[in-house]
């Protein structure tokens, strides 16, 4: 009996002392689509992230010998593999998830929410998710598609007026591209301009149908509310049909390969972003220092500092400061303490690569912070500083489709 | 000698008529029925859920599949719209109150009367022209349920399956769903085996070898292909409901595209057409194949053998997947219904050369 007593109080000394000695290794999945819908992105994108998870395991960004370690697979777009991909990387420890895909992220996103684990859905996804009352594992880290329509037209409303003006939105035929509607509805009345919506079909390689309706609506401005492929199109039918390319205006899926796709005629168009883009900034010059140089990049060199790059690696930033302040009290990380560090998060920006974003028990959004950017030809101009527009208006939307969603479900 | 004949006699038509002849065969679709039903106690839930759950419900859709296209000929190209159908039927049936074991018949009866309007066309049209027509009904299904927001659920055309029981057991553990999902499968596995021995299954036979021949001979072929398109889409039908309560547990538009209408048909093709193990062997192999291949490559590249980038770490288990498919076809066009086929027949003979079917 004495040394069995002897025995357990010493496994339970050795436990307790040994464990907050143990370095821990922070898994993410990032399982997202890199063949099939959103391959437009994913690439880049997965790079900064992989980037970025190398670059704070090698200056130690987590502390205490902890590390952080991606978990990367390709899912197709396929919310089967999704769901596979998500229960082996449960399996193995992950505590974030990142699909960039939206069949996918819905398709788990009640497990997710069931199993504790913090989904985040940087630039897709539903934006009523920024409600942390109601969606309490899921992140949408950056400002929803609401927000960033607010944020375009907001930018109209302080470069020429809004009062009497018409604007077309030109959206691809999905609920994706329906998005903006809800906005520009409660906009139009409180900054009096007229909209029309003109839908193309999926996947959008066609637009001439919609935009010759356009050229006859002349409108004063253009949304465009696509992605991939379907957007170089769009801004190349736009002009053919008599559209200045100052008047066009676009979601955050506008980036420099579209740019090479569309050609000179690009210049001036306008788009959301949610980060910088460019490498002049102190986070992507350390990659480039500690990790591209070093040979140690996930991908090839000169993706470094494209848009979704940087927006990956925004992405992961965040993800990283949430884990390490997550960590702080030396317990091992669970989704519910990584969950507990996102809302910790306040006033964090990347070293200047993103907005400041502070996100609370209720603000999963982040505030919804972003600007507008302009190509000038050869990089993207940012033409406004960052800022929420319309902060109250997105809010009153987000609380009321989650509401809704909480009634329902 | 593995499949020992003898002392296996015939006395009666019922024993030659029966469905499994050989004691080797019975033991084995019995050993096989007491492994699936049991496969909750000794498969951990990553396996059950993620690979045999929806292996399971996939091979039920290509079975109803194959009834249409091996059995009676008639290409179907929008198969995933049909299961479409199913799915959304369900689950606005079950929000409104209908219990759920009324609202899985009627949403294989709303997706039949659908899918029999639109096969309708098969009445005029053959071959590749079908499969425009049945393209047609896949685009308009898909545009319909994105379109009309009392259907899709709203802005974000998520609907998440209500809770719900069947035969007074909660459909809510994963073991539950799986044995509900198994217990269709397996409904319509029987089922095809004894259509297939019916005059509606002769009939279906008739029409797909040459419909104005099964006409001259007294096969309505109006009314056959109707039945055919009818009663395919009535399985199909329950088969997305089953989907969507069992296993993805929240529809949206994109879980039935028209990708997944080409991932059945190869299922279909790639098993074999109009045969039961080959609908089961199609869906595991193009349902799993790619899941298999993934990690196989992603564990390989952790451990250093294939240093490549992950755009291209992504593409590899495709490029391997369609060579398994061409090589797999090559080598039996029938598909791997037939390769199961053959390694039966040689063992039945074994050690000697010739088989006898």
């Amino acid at each position: 009996m004495t040394f069995l007593r002897k025995l357990a109080l010493t496994t339970a000394l050795v436990a307790g002392l040994s464990a907050p000695v143990a370095a821990e290794d922070v898994k993410f999945g990032l399982l997202q689509d890199f063949t099939a819908v959103y391959t437009f992105v994913t690439g880049q994108y997965n790079q900064g992230q992989q980037d970025y998870l190398a670059l704070a395991n090698a200056e130690g960004v987590l502390g205490q010998g902890n590390s952080v370690t991606a978990i990367v697979r390709d899912t197709g777009n396929q919310p089967q593999r999704g769901i596979e991909a998500y229960n082996r990387a449960k399996e193995e420890g992950a505590v974030l998830f990142d699909f960039l895909s939206t069949p996918v992220s819905a398709a788990i996103l009640d497990q997710a929410q069931a199993d504790k684990n913090v989904v985040i859905t940087p630039a897709h996804g539903r934006g009523d998710a920024s409600d942390g009352t109601v969606f309490p594992y899921v992140f949408p880290m950056m400002p929803t598609y609401w927000a960033q329509a607010a944020a375009l037209i907001e930018h109209m409303k302080n470069n020429g007026g809004l009062e009497g003006k018409k604007i077309a939105i030109v959206h691809i035929d999905s609920p994706f591209g329906r998005e903006p509607g809800p906005i520009l509805e409660a906009l139009s009345e409180q900054e009096k301009f007229e909209f029309q919506a003109f839908p193309y079909a999926s996947p959008g390689n066609e637009q001439s149908a919609a935009w010759s309706e356009v050229r006859r609506y002349r409108p004063d401005y253009v949304l465009i509310w696509g992605a991939g492929g379907g957007q170089a199109v769009s801004v190349k039918t736009a002009i053919q049909n008599g559209i200045r390319p100052e008047q066009i205006h676009s979601v955050i899926w506008l980036a420099e390969t579209d740019a090479a796709n569309v050609g000179p005629a690009m210049k001036g168009v306008k788009r959301f972003e949610a980060t910088a883009s460019g490498t002049d900034h102190p986070i992507i010059q350390r990659i480039q220092e500690k990790v591209i140089d070093a040979g140690k990049g996930s991908g090839e060199a000169a993706n470094v500092g494209t848009s979704y790059y940087n927006l990956g690696v925004a992405t992961m930033a965040v993800a990283v400061e949430a884990a390490r302040l997550g960590l702080e009290g030396g317990q091992p990380l669970t989704g519910e303490g990584l969950k507990a560090g996102f809302e910790k998060i306040a006033g964090f920006d990347a070293e200047g690569l993103m907005p400041a974003v502070t996100y609370t028990a209720e603000d999963h959004q982040g505030g919804g912070a972003g600007r507008v950017s302009e190509w000038d030809g050869e990089k993207w101009v940012p033409v406004s500083d960052w800022h929420a527009a319309y902060p109250d208006l997105i809010r009153q939307v987000i609380e009321e489709s989650a509401a809704k969603y909480a009634a329902e479900h | 000698m593995f499949y020992r004949l003898s002392g296996t006699y015939h006395t009666s038509y019922a024993a030659d008529r029966k469905l499994w002849k050989i004691p080797t065969d019975r033991w084995l679709v019995i050993a096989l029925l007491v492994l699936a039903l049991l496969a909750p106690l000794y498969v951990s839930p990553l396996y059950l859920g993620s690979y045999v759950l929806p292996w399971v419900i996939w091979s039920a859709a290509a079975l109803s599949l194959t009834l249409l296209m091996g059995l009676a000929g008639q290409l179907h190209f929008g198969f995933a719209a049909v299961m479409a159908i199913g799915a959304y039927a369900s689950i606005h049936l079950v929000r409104a109150g209908v219990p759920f074991e009324l609202s899985l018949l009627l949403s294989g009866l709303i997706s039949a009367v659908i899918g029999a309007v639109f096969g309708g066309a098969a009445l005029r049209v053959k071959g590749l022209y079908l499969v425009m027509a049945t393209l047609a009904m896949q685009y308009l299904v898909d545009w319909v349920v994105v379109n009309v927001p009392a259907i899709s659920g709203g802005a974000h055309a998520t609907l998440r399956t209500p809770a719900v029981s069947f035969l007074f057991l909660p459909v809510e553990s994963l073991a539950a769903r799986y044995w509900l999902a198994l217990a269709w499968a397996v409904l319509l596995t029987v089922f095809f085996m004894n259509v297939k021995r019916t005059s509606f299954g002769r009939a279906l036979v008739a029409i797909r070898d040459k419909d104005f021949a099964a006409a001259v001979i007294g096969v309505d072929p109006f009314k056959t292909k109707l039945m055919a398109f009818f009663t395919s889409s009535f399985m199909g039908g329950v088969t997305g409901a089953i989907l969507a309560f069992c296993f993805y547990r929240a529809v949206t538009p994109e879980q039935f595209g028209f990708n997944v209408s080409i991932q059945l048909v190869a299922m279909v093709l790639v098993g074999g057409l109009g045969s039961v193990i080959g609908s089961w062997l199609g869906a595991g192999f193009v349902l799993l194949a790619p899941i298999f291949l993934t990690n196989l490559v992603s564990s390989l590249a952790a451990s250093g053998w294939v240093p490549v980038s992950q755009n291209f770490l992504s593409h590899l288990p495709l490029m391997i997947y369609g060579a398994m498919i061409i090589g797999f076809l090559l080598l039996e066009p029938l598909g791997l219904a037939k390769i199961y086929d053959n390694i039966r027949k040689y063992f039945l003979v074994w050690p000697f050369r010739h088989a006898r079917s």
